[in-house]
């Protein structure tokens, strides 16, 4: 028994047949895996290898840096900053805890979760497409938002560059912000290669010269996993060219200056809004602009909350308004330049024409009142414009009539946007008779060519347009574009579009109308119908305005805006003003200036004093007092 | 196996005999496709290891785990190779009853994904008894024929193979583990293929299967398993739910090439969109990495190796060296292609693992105990002749 397991067993049934089924069979599962993977591998390895990368790669785009802005003289008045966003990807954050994601994170941002889900369902684009729900995070709350992506799937930080202005107010209506691109927007911009959750400019020269500014965004591929997150860039597939600076017409100390003289003159008299408008009235190049009140662009840049939106939209003084180009005005008297040029070009009067003024004019039965109600007797041009005769401008109305009055609004630029390099520019109202019947169904009546003779009635200009007409009779007849911008440089420092003034249209007038209009000018300073204006080292020539609008008060009074604008020749301390050498035209307007005196005549003034460092002091701070200097004027 | 027949002691057999008589009957190509098989396992294991992440030598990466698994293996084999495996016959009953035991101890202590149990925590270790399993069936089946010699076309000897395997399967399918249940059949119909089974008898059994497959669909299956056999079915329907692995597997395959994208460049893998990289989806890891040339290494190793056990089932002088040698060539054949097939979309998704290649501890020292007992049939065959 021990042994009998030694004992071969000599017939053991071994079944040859299916042991070479078997081999066979398993040469044949083998030769069809290797066919199918010589099918997979070698017929279609480079269509796999294809789908493989596609489908873990992504094109992503680079932003470009956007380009600087400088003033005239190379003073930098925007950077770019880094600073923390928060960001959303909708397809990462589960529905159900969309309400509880809001709740914590805007417990973290300072946010209403309202706010959050509103700004996310709000917000163009795929559900792919990450959205910005907080622009500038403190890094620590960055951090803790980073570090709790448990509790908030579809939350990502990241860093992103964006504008700040450390000028702020000063520059806030020039420089203008960016923001985030709204959904319209996007659906219009999306194929020249604008993100979801870009920025895009919104006011001021960052709307206007956002193409230049924008640069071109490059693209990387990067590689990612199957949940969609970044691996790593495998490549840049275009470098992102960065945006091209701005070097801005502004001379900030100029800036500072008007800003400066604005300021005071609106305390002074308790105004709410005014504008000072710097030029040289040679190029059209804008040397300050200032609209008051102002906001700070930075609340914009850091991405402003709705309460601060609201704030500023419901100011009753319109702060995101530049009111030097998007708002209109009636001229009054500095509107006499359009009739008294008018008069003379076409011959109506001579500069030595003398017309009889009074205290009144009579039309029909109605009498059309003098601002002095004495008059000024047998006037001529120099006469009636230096002392802002109306009566006198009544008559040079009435003979050009309401179409020859419009023709020299025209040529002087009044009734359509001057076209300077800012968004929402009006075009102010040039009423001819035409206009008339088109707006209102009726022909101009004489009366009403008065109105329009002393820059009243429906004309309204804004205040851009009345300084470059005066920086036209101030040159000698050349209407130019107002330019903000004076080069585009390109990111290596050359010179893309070099500065070039603008010329609208040469005025057809002759060069001896003009200088009668510049003496003219020059009477209203010395007549001292400007008071001590004549009495400064500064020789100006220029007109003042007041200009009723609104509503009577209970005393039967008009509100009114005062408006000053004037220039100096090339040698400010020599007055000739038979040249055309001005480099320096500038205008001062008061919104509802209920004063004795005109204060943008006053704001002209304190502009001059800081601007050619007068130390004397011309201000008369008496006619900044409340009162109704209409008795006066 | 009617008769529980102790076999004389014969401990110092192979002390007993020269060790060059061991050495001439010792299988040195079958140990040198086994390393060799196992060193690409390793290499594999390494690779995803650094895909995942891991700092390849600290402990507890799949790296590591693999180094251990396989220096326990390999005592394993050498263990078995020096058992006499004869004694496996007189401790068949045993074997199949502590086969039932740990599948017990398996369902009602196992953890696994989903709410199945598969696996068993010795220590830091999990183990997968379902693996053990089938080298332990193939050796019950392997007594239960042998014995039966001469008798092996009856229906007799089918219906008795068939009711030791029942209780097991049924276990293995309560767990439930589809793979491994599919992997039993596999071996019974091997195991009673190559003993001279009936083949009108198989046949009918397998008609009967067939048969039982709409009565399964609807009773046994869950529903991942059904979602698995539609998505293969048909793949593109929804490459983003089932069909996302079979998708995802061919491409990755496909990415290779004929050469490769080289060890550790998967990014198919590094990117996480091939799930289970690491174990049922290996093969799609080595065929990117690897290339088509690197798969067909693989492909002649497997091949090699199963000649090598066909061979030594061959040569065998008693029935159960026969039998077992079939039943681990048909475990191997079996898996082999599921597996892979699998990765290359000719197969439906199924818990298979790949012999020596898919990372798994359980699979590695089943594979060495069978091969083990393999070489321990090939040096106790011709000690008769001396």
């Amino acid at each position: 028994m021990n042994d009998a397991y030694l004992v071969p067993k000599p017939d053991r049934d071994r079944r040859p047949l299916r042991f070479v089924a078997f081999g066979i069979a398993t040469i044949l599962v083998f030769g069809l895996l290797t066919t199918r993977l010589a099918y997979l591998q070698i017929s279609n390895g480079q269509a796999f290898a294809a789908r493989a990368e596609s489908q873990r790669t992504v094109e992503v785009a680079i932003p470009a840096p956007r380009g600087l802005i400088y003033d005239r003289k190379g003073r930098l008045l925007v950077s770019n900053v880094a600073s923390w966003s928060v960001k959303i990807k909708p397809s990462d954050l589960p529905f159900s805890r969309r309400d509880d994601v809001a709740q914590r994170l805007g417990g973290l941002l300072g946010m209403d979760a309202s706010d959050i889900l509103s700004i996310i369902d709000s917000t163009p684009g795929s559900r792919f497409d990450a959205v910005r729900i907080a622009q500038d995070v403190p890094e620590n709350t960055a951090r803790l938002v980073s570090e709790s992506t448990d509790e908030l799937p579809g939350v990502l930080v990241a860093v992103e560059t964006r504008r700040e202005y450390p000028d702020g107010p000063l520059m806030a209506h020039i420089l203008g912000y960016t923001g985030p691109v709204d959904a319209n927007a996007y659906v219009r911009l999306r194929d020249s290669g604008y993100l979801a959750d870009d920025l895009i400019g919104k006011a001021g020269v960052e709307a206007t010269f956002e193409e230049a500014l924008r640069g071109t965004y490059g693209k990387e591929l990067v590689e990612r996993d199957a949940t969609g997150r970044d691996i790593q860039v495998l490549r840049t597939v275009q470098d992102a060219i960065p945006g091209a600076s701005l070097v801005l017409t502004i001379d900030k100390q100029i800036q500072k200056e008007a800003t400066q003289a604005l300021k005071w003159g609106m305390k002074a008299a308790g105004l709410k809004r005014g504008v000072f408008i710097v030029m040289n009235p040679q190029t059209g190049e804008v040397l300050a602009l200032v609209s008051l009140p102002s906001y700070d662009n930075n609340l914009f840049a850091k991405g402003i909350t709705n309460a601060q939106f609201q704030k500023l939209v419901n100011n009753k003084n319109k702060p995101l308004t530049n009111h030097a180009v998007q708002a209109h005005y009636p001229p009054g008297s500095t509107f006499k330049l359009v009739a008294g040029t008018g008069g003379l070009a076409d011959g109506k009067i001579t500069p030595k024409t003398k017309l009889r003024t009074a205290g009144y004019l009579t039309l029909g039965s109605t009498r059309f009142y003098d601002w002095n109600r004495k008059g000024f007797g047998p006037c001529d041009i120099n006469c009636g414009f230096g002392h802002s005769s109306d009566t006198f401008f009544f008559q040079v109305a009435g003979m050009l009539g309401a179409d020859r009055l419009a023709y020299w609004a025209r040529q002087y630029g009044f009734g359509s946007p001057t076209g300077i390099d800012l968004p929402g520019e009006v075009a102010g109202i040039i009423p001819s008779s035409q206009w008339k019947i088109d707006a209102l169904g009726q022909p101009m009546f004489q009366g009403e060519t008065y109105q329009a003779g002393i820059g009243q009635g429906y004309d309204v200009v804004t205040p851009i347009q009345l300084i470059n007409a005066y920086a036209a009779l101030a040159n000698g007849g050349r209407l130019y574009r107002p330019q903000l911008v004076r080069e585009i440089i390109g990111p290596d420092g050359t010179v893309i579009r070099p500065f070039k003034p603008d010329l609208i249209h040469k005025m057809k007038v002759t060069q001896a109308t003009l200088r009668t209009m510049r003496l003219a000018g020059r009477a209203t300073v010395t007549l001292r119908h400007t008071y001590n204006l004549v009495d400064m080292p500064v020789k100006v020539a220029g007109k003042s305005g007041t200009a009723e609008f609104g509503v009577r008060d209970s005393k039967g009074r008009l509100p009114y805006h005062s408006w000053f604008v004037g220039f100096v020749p090339r040698n400010p301390y020599k007055a000739d003003f038979t040249k055309t050498d001005s480099q320096l035209v500038f205008l001062a307007f008061a919104y509802d200036s209920r004063t004795k005196g005109n204060a943008g005549t006053e704001i002209a003034k304190a502009f001059l004093q800081l601007h050619f460092h007068i130390k004397k002091d011309y201000l008369n701070h008496d006619l900044l007092k409340k009162g109704n200097f209409y008795q006066s004027n | 196996m009617r008769v529980m027949r102790a076999e004389p002691s014969r401990f110092t057999d192979v002390t007993a005999r020269s060790v060059g008589a061991v050495w001439r009957a010792y299988d040195l190509q079958l140990t040198t496709y086994v390393a060799l098989l196992g060193a690409i396992g390793l290499v594999m294991a390494y690779t995803n290891s650094v895909e995942a992440g891991e700092s390849v030598l600290t402990s507890g990466t799949t790296f590591t785990r693999a180094l251990m698994w396989s220096g326990l293996s390999m005592v394993v084999f050498i263990v078995a190779t020096v058992f006499d495996y004869r004694w496996l016959k007189t401790l068949s009953w045993p074997i199949w009853f502590v086969n039932i035991g740990l599948l017990l101890v398996t369902l009602a202590i196992g953890d696994g994904v989903g709410g199945s149990s598969r696996w068993v925590s010795i220590g830091p270790l999990t183990f997968q008894f379902s693996e053990l399993a089938k080298i332990l069936m193939i050796t019950v089946l392997a007594a239960y024929l042998g014995n039966r010699e001469g008798k092996l076309d009856s229906l007799g000897s089918i219906l008795g193979a068939c009711v030791l395997m029942g209780p097991p399967w049924i276990l293995v399918m309560m767990q439930p583990d589809l793979g491994t249940s599919l992997v039993l059949v596999a071996i019974l119909a091997g195991m009673l293929f190559m003993s001279g089974a009936s083949l009108r008898w198989l046949v009918a059994m397998g008609l009967g299967a067939l048969a039982a497959i709409p009565v399964a669909w609807t009773y046994i299956l869950r529903d991942y398993q059904k979602d698995r056999i539609l998505s293969f079915l048909n793949p593109a329907a929804d490459t983003q739910g089932s069909g996302w692995q079979v998708y995802q597997a061919q491409i990755t395959v496909g990415s290779g090439g004929f050469l490769g994208t080289g060890l550790t460049n998967g990014a198919q893998a590094r990117g996480g969109f091939l799930p289970v990289q690491e174990s049922d989806m290996v093969f799609a890891v080595l065929a990117q990495e690897l290339g088509f040339l690197g798969a067909l290494v693989v492909f002649l190793l497997f091949a090699a190796l199963i000649w090598r056990i066909l061979s030594a089932a061959w040569h065998s002088k008693d029935p159960f060296g026969t039998l077992f040698g079939a039943g681990l060539a048909s475990m191997l054949v079996f898996q082999v292609f599921v597996n892979i097939g699998m990765v290359i979309g000719i197969m439906p998704v199924t818990g298979i693992p790949l012999p020596f290649i898919s990372n798994g501890g359980a699979s590695l020292v089943t594979l060495a105990v069978g091969l083990g007992i393999i070489q321990s049939v090939n040096i106790r065959q011709h000690r008769a002749e001396w």
